[in-house]
C-alpha cells in the first residue's frame, strides 16, 4: 500500500513539470516549428498568470487607465503572443493560416469578426471563447504578407478591453487591433461587408 | 588508513571547482561558462558588481537585488537561436520560464529573458544578443518597492514637466 502511495506521489511530482512546460500557447508544436523555420525574425511573449501577476504590480493603482489594467490583468489566466516575420511575401501559406484557424474552431470557440482587405491582403480574425454566456478567452490572428502574429488571451475579456492591455510593454499592438475589430463591426452593421 | 581518507578529500577539494568551472554548475556562472565554452569567447565579468549590486539594493529600498552581469564584446560566432535557448533552459534548471524570446534566423540579433517566481520576488535572466555584443544580466526584482522607487522619479518628473510649463507660460505672458 505504502509503495503504491508512493509510487503515485511519484508521478504526481513528476507530471507537474510537465504539465508546467505544456502550459504554453496551446497550439501543436509542429504548427509554431512550420512557421518558426520559415520566418526570419521570430518573437514570442508567454505571460502565465504569475507573470501577469508580475506585470501588473508595476502599473499604477492611482492612475485611473492603469487601474482598470491592473484589475483587468489580474483576473487573467495568461497571455500568448507569436510574431512571425517573413523576408518575402508568400513565405507562408493560406493553408498555414487555415490550420491555426481550425485549432480554433468549434467548441468553446466562437468566431466574432473576420476582416479581410483583398488590396493589401491583410486578415484579422477574432474568435471568443463562450462560456455560459461570458467570455472567457480571446484569440486574435492577424495576417499580412509578411508578417503573422497570433495573440490567445486566457480568462474574462471583452473585445473594447483589449486597448486597455496596451500599458503592458510590448503588447500595445492590440489597442489598434480592438480599434479594427470596432471599425469592422460598423462597417458590418452598416451593411458594408468584410 | 587517515592518509589516504585525506587524499581522497583532497582530491574531491581540487576537483569540485574544475567540474564548476567546466561548465557542470547551473545558475548565471553555469550560462555564461557554457556560453564561453561554446562559442570559444571570453565573458567580462563587471568589477563591483557585489557593491553595485549593493547600492541598487540600498537605493530602490529593495527593488532591485542580487545583480549578476556578464558581457561578451567582439562576438562573431554565429548564433543558432534554438541552441542558445536550449544552453540557457537547461542551464538554469527547472522554476525558470521563459517569458519573451525574440530570435533572428540570422542570428544577430537574440534576446531570452526568463523569470523565476521567489515568494513576493521576481527572479529575471536576460540573455541579449546584438550584433557583436551578448550581455548576460540576472537580478531579483521586488515588483511593489520598485514600481514605487520609479514612481517616485516619474512623479519628480512630472513636477519638473509642470514647473518649467508654469515657467514658459509666464515668460510667454511677460
Amino acid at each position: 500500500m505504502k509503495s503504491s502511495i508512493a509510487a503515485i506521489l511519484l508521478a504526481g511530482a513528476l507530471a507537474v513539470p510537465a504539465l508546467a512546460q505544456t502550459s504554453g500557447l496551446p497550439l501543436p508544436s509542429a504548427v509554431e516549428k512550420e512557421l518558426e523555420a520559415k520566418a526570419s525574425n521570430v518573437t514570442e511573449v508567454t505571460l502565465d498568470k504569475n507573470m501577469l501577476g508580475f506585470a501588473s504590480k508595476f502599473l499604477d493603482k492611482k492612475d485611473s487607465d492603469q487601474a482598470n489594467a491592473k484589475q483587468l490583468i489580474s483576473g487573467l489566466d495568461g497571455i500568448y503572443v507569436r510574431d512571425y516575420e517573413f523576408d518575402k511575401e508568400g513565405q507562408y501559406s493560406l493553408d498555414d493560416v487555415e490550420n491555426l484557424r481550425k485549432q480554433f474552431a468549434g467548441g468553446d470557440w466562437v468566431p466574432m469578426v473576420h476582416v479581410h482587405e483583398k488590396k493589401s491582403g491583410e486578415s484579422t480574425d477574432v474568435m471568443a471563447k463562450m462560456v455560459n454566456g461570458e467570455s472567457r478567452g480571446m484569440f486574435i490572428l492577424s495576417a499580412e504578407p509578411k508578417e503573422l502574429t497570433i495573440v490567445l488571451i486566457l480568462g474574462p475579456i471583452k473585445m473594447d478591453q483589449l486597448g486597455e492591455l496596451g500599458g503592458l510593454g510590448g503588447l500595445g499592438g492590440l489597442g489598434e487591433i480592438g480599434k479594427t475589430v470596432k471599425k469592422a463591426d460598423k462597417s458590418a452593421t452598416k451593411g458594408g461587408g468584410e | 588508513m587517515k592518509v589516504l581518507a585525506a587524499v581522497a578529500i583532497c582530491a574531491i577539494v581540487l576537483m569540485v571547482p574544475v567540474v564548476v568551472l567546466a561548465g557542470g554548475g547551473g545558475g548565471f556562472d553555469g550560462v555564461v561558462t557554457t556560453l564561453e565554452h561554446r562559442y570559444h569567447a571570453h565573458a567580462t565579468r563587471i568589477p563591483f558588481v557585489g557593491l553595485i549590486s549593493l547600492v541598487a539594493h540600498k537605493a530602490t529600498t529593495g527593488g532591485v537585488s542580487g545583480l549578476h552581469v556578464a558581457e561578451f564584446d567582439n562576438f562573431n560566432e554565429k548564433v543558432d537561436g534554438d541552441e542558445l535557448n536550449n544552453i540557457v533552459e537547461e542551464k538554469l534548471g527547472a522554476g525558470w520560464q521563459r517569458m519573451i524570446r525574440d530570435t533572428s534566423k540570422h542570428g544577430a540579433e537574440q534576446t531570452l529573458i526568463f523569470a523565476h517566481p521567489e515568494d513576493d520576488r521576481m527572479g529575471l535572466f536576460i540573455v541579449d544578443l546584438d550584433g557583436q555584443e551578448m550581455d548576460v544580466v540576472q537580478i531579483s526584482v521586488d515588483p511593489d518597492h520598485l514600481s514605487q522607487s520609479i514612481g517616485k522619479y516619474e512623479h519628480h518628473d512630472h513636477d519638473e514637466d509642470n514647473s518649467d510649463h508654469d515657467n514658459n507660460s509666464g515668460e510667454d505672458s511677460d
